[in-house]
């Protein structure tokens, strides 16, 4: 993605502990058109940013079967721009009520030798995907609106197809944990952006 | 009753006159604002402008209709005397406007005809309506007042008839399907019909069942910088567990869920190492 948020973590020690809260829906094509109409209209107003990013998932396989996940990502569209790595941990079970999906999310900029870096690490890539689509801000809500394809040669980003006719609606903000007025703020922006687009707390978990 | 009934037309006429100068006001005003504060105006205070002016007419047209309100039709305006000289009082009070009350301002002033071309474009609607005889006239009547009372009755209905309808006609075209959302969300959350190993199409073991293709041994093991250089020996592919070199400190520590400390010190190793590479 485009300048990622970058959370500080200084090499020498103490780290801020970012939290990544998270709506997810989807938009059929055909309403993609009114749907950004919408959040130009209700995001902060600033040029429409585009992105094409190719999305690398990494996995160190462990004994009992739960590997580490590590995501790496580059853009298309801006070929020298760094690579993106994140972390996203395992969605925190807390409140019912909390309405937006909260996980542990540390993000790092690397080289353009991070492949090679993982595999030599042990990781080996599991999947891979190209993501196009349009992100907005408003204020520190992001909201990432992508169409995910599949990549058919692996290493080829140019032969893809899509994955379903919908494009993803993601709802995202970053947050020191601890800051838990963030998930009001979601719903009330969510709340705005229905009957188009439902977003929700969909825990990846049941549709494994 | 003579007396009275001119005390009735004073009294209706002052209030007229009073009426219609505050219109005048509200036009002024009106009028300075769309033409000096045109960058500042903003559409609901153009609209609150014309709500006023139409609520003046409104009074205007009650003190009419009212029944004290004598017919003014009856009453017959006669100059008496026309003169070229400037007339200093009539200037004042109609605010430098009329400075004379002369023989060119009469026929403006105290018309009693409509102007020529609407009296011209009158004269054709009455000769249309007159050709189009009674009962087409009075059908037309009937579809028009037929029309209106639709959209009032639609205006005017509680809001819930309306988001019914509404609706009703959004479930014809949705815009989002529940599935894809499930079928996208699984794909970025753990590669659900992206896996390069399988053809394409939803994947049920996702990713334990890849386990068995490790032969065991320690698992997530955590590289600490202190010990030897830090570089990463070789690590054949599948095969995390053969480090025999044994430069590298390694503690292993079995986990199901990766504590966040644990990337920390990942990320530890990575800046630096990450430094070193691209360096």
């Amino acid at each position: 993605m485009e300048a990622p948020p970058v959370s500080v973590l200084p090499i020498t020690g103490g780290t801020i502990n970012m939290m990544e809260y998270l709506l997810q829906g989807s938009v059929l094509d055909q309403a993609l058109e009114s749907l950004l109409h919408r959040l130009r209209g209700l995001c902060d107003n600033m040029e429409p940013e585009t992105f094409a990013d190719h999305e690398l998932v990494y996995l160190l396989k462990g004994q009992q079967g739960n590997p580490f996940l590590l995501r790496a990502r580059r853009s298309l569209s801006h070929p020298t721009v760094p690579w993106h790595l994140r972390y996203l941990g395992q969605p925190e079970v807390g409140d019912k009520s909390r309405h937006a999906l909260v996980r542990n999310c540390v993000d790092v900029a690397t080289s353009h030798s991070l492949p090679d870096f993982l595999n030599e690490m042990g990781f080996r890539m599991d999947h891979e995907f190209v993501a196009k689509g349009h992100i907005f801000r408003r204020g520190v809500l992001k909201v990432v609106v992508s169409k995910l394809s599949r990549i058919l040669v692996p290493g080829n980003t140019e032969n893809t197809e899509p994955l379903s006719l919908s494009y993803l609606v993601e709802l995202s903000v970053l947050a020191p944990a601890g800051q838990d007025t963030m998930s009001e703020d979601m719903r009330s922006f969510a709340e705005q952006l229905k009957p188009l687009v439902h977003l929700e707390k969909i825990d990846p978990k049941r549709h494994m | 009753m003579q007396q009275r009934e001119e005390k009735l037309l004073e009294a209706s006429v002052e209030s007229l006159i009073s009426r219609v100068a505050h219109l005048k006001n509200a036009l002024h005003s009106f009028i300075y604002k769309l033409e000096n504060e045109y960058e500042r105006l903003t559409w609901p205070s153009v609209l609150d402008n014309f709500a006023l002016l139409s609520g003046q007419l409104n009074t205007i047209n009650k003190l009419l209709r009212n029944e004290k309100t004598p017919s003014f039709r009856q009453q017959v305006i006669i100059p008496l005397l026309l003169s070229p000289d400037r007339d200093e009082e009539l200037a004042k009070l109609t605010e430098q406007r009329v400075p004379v009350f002369s023989h060119e301002i009469v026929p403006d002033h105290l018309r009693t005809k409509p102007d020529p071309e609407v009296e011209e474009q009158e004269k054709q609607l009455s000769a249309e309506a007159a050709r189009i005889g009674p009962e087409v006239a009075q059908k037309q009547i009937q579809t028009l007042n037929k029309l209106c009372s639709n959209l009032l009755e639609k205006l005017n209905n509680p809001r819930d008839d309306r988001d019914a309808e509404s609706a009703a006609i959004r479930q014809n075209k949705p815009s989002f399907n529940t599935a894809d959302t499930n079928a996208l969300v699984a794909a970025v959350g753990f590669g659900k019909g992206l896996s390069k190993c399988r053809p394409p199409g939803p994947v049920a073991p996702g990713h334990p069942g890849q386990g068995p293709m490790m032969s065991g041994g320690p698992t997530l093991q955590q590289v600490t910088i202190g010990g030897g250089s830090g570089q990463q020996q070789g690590m054949g592919p599948g095969a995390p567990q053969q480090q025999g070199q044994g430069k590298c400190q390694a503690t292993s520590r079995q986990t199901s869920r990766l504590p966040p400390q644990c990337i920390l010190t990942t990320d530890k190793i990575l800046y630096p190492i990450l430094i070193k590479y691209s360096g």
